[in-house]
């Protein structure tokens, strides 16, 4: 896995007590930690359990993480099982067998390389989106919306000429493909949705 | 482009990315932002190392009645938690019997109850599930329990 200096410096400022690096953590992670919670369907309550461990657990090693780099990885393993830890609680009280824990333990640990990747790609393209200026930050999320603003409602909201939402839309792109952020996932060549890599 | 990030493609993960965290409520977010504020807590751990509800249990085949209130005792090295269960707030004792406050920590929050000569403390109401128990003295005894559900 990539060695993001952001995470890094970030994982070293919350241990020194700076609570809005640790926000930050949170705010970059909270997507992965939500997404595998989701993937195990689990009530609301559950959910609150699993996160409040997997948080609290972090506080307490923020200053012995081996590796700050691999902090993805180390949430999405701790959310895991956290996650096991409450569906085997409840099966338990169902009085089913250990079968289903074995098989259920399989599925994850297969499953988790693909969520970091995935979420390691969703900060990086946030990171990168949060570095453009204000205007293009307007015109793509106007862009992203579902469904789409029309370029007559775009020109008329940042006051640009229709026929230059195209070039400025291709200059904004252009200008988050070469930030630090996404530089670092595209040497990896990680997946993109719907894309070929290997182009 | 190298890897073929395209326009459209970057636009694409882009607008997956963006959902991805739309898609997390906010309170999950502000649940981890307040995890923080265990940070630098320097307190010794005190386990669960009884409760009557799993006595009760394990004796229900041979006795009909079981106890109406919970009892619950967390240890650490070198004090004990004493708790009971009752109807509207827990009550409890901290042996060896010692002055101090006594903290609550839930979801929502922080709340102070104080612990007399003898040890004893109540909190009312009884916090919500999980919430956590933390005893401190002036003179530096500072313990603090798991997460604990009743």
């Amino acid at each position: 896995m990539r060695d993001d200096p952001t995470v890094v410096a970030l994982v070293t400022r919350a241990a020194a007590s700076d609570q809005g690096a640790w926000d930050e953590i949170v705010d970059r992670y909270a997507p992965l930690v939500w997404s595998i919670c989701s993937g195990f369907r689990l009530s609301n309550h559950d959910v609150e359990d699993v996160a409040q461990n997997v948080w609290l657990l972090l506080v307490g090693q923020l200053g012995t993480l081996r590796e700050p780099a691999a902090l993805p990885g180390w949430l999405a393993t701790t959310t895991r099982r956290e996650c096991l830890r409450v569906v085997t609680a409840s099966r338990k009280s169902e009085r089913l067998g250990t079968e289903l824990d074995e098989a259920a333990q399989f599925v994850a640990d297969t499953v988790v390389d693909e969520e970091i990747l995935v979420a390691e790609r969703n900060t990086a393209l946030r990171a990168a989106f949060a570095e453009l200026p204000p205007r293009c930050q307007q015109l793509l999320s106007m862009l992203l919306r579902d469904p789409p603003c029309s370029y007559g409602t775009i020109s008329a909201t940042l006051d640009i000429p229709i026929g230059s939402i195209g070039p400025q839309r291709a200059r904004c792109l252009e200008r988050m493909r070469k930030s630090s952020a996404l530089l670092g996932l595209i040497e990896v060549g990680v997946n993109f949705p719907g894309g070929d890599p290997g182009a | 482009m190298r890897n073929g990030w395209d326009d459209e493609q970057l636009l694409g993960a882009l607008r997956e990315a963006m959902r991805a965290r739309e898609a997390v409520p906010s309170w999950f977010v502000e649940m981890g932002k307040n995890a923080y504020a265990w940070h630098n807590i320097d307190a010794e751990l005190a386990q669960l190392t009884y409760d009557s509800q799993a006595d009760t249990e394990q004796l229900a085949f041979v006795r009909s009645e079981t106890a109406s209130i919970r009892a619950l005792t967390f240890t650490s090295a070198h004090l004990s938690l004493e708790i009971e269960v009752g109807k509207d707030s827990l009550l409890g004792q901290v042996i060896p019997p010692q002055a101090g406050t006594l903290e609550t920590y839930t979801k929502a929050g922080l709340t102070t109850s104080p612990v007399d000569e003898s040890g004893y403390f109540a909190v009312e109401p009884i916090p919500p599930n999980p919430f956590r128990l933390r005893f401190h003295t002036s003179d530096g005894a500072d313990v603090v329990t798991g997460w604990i559900t009743l």
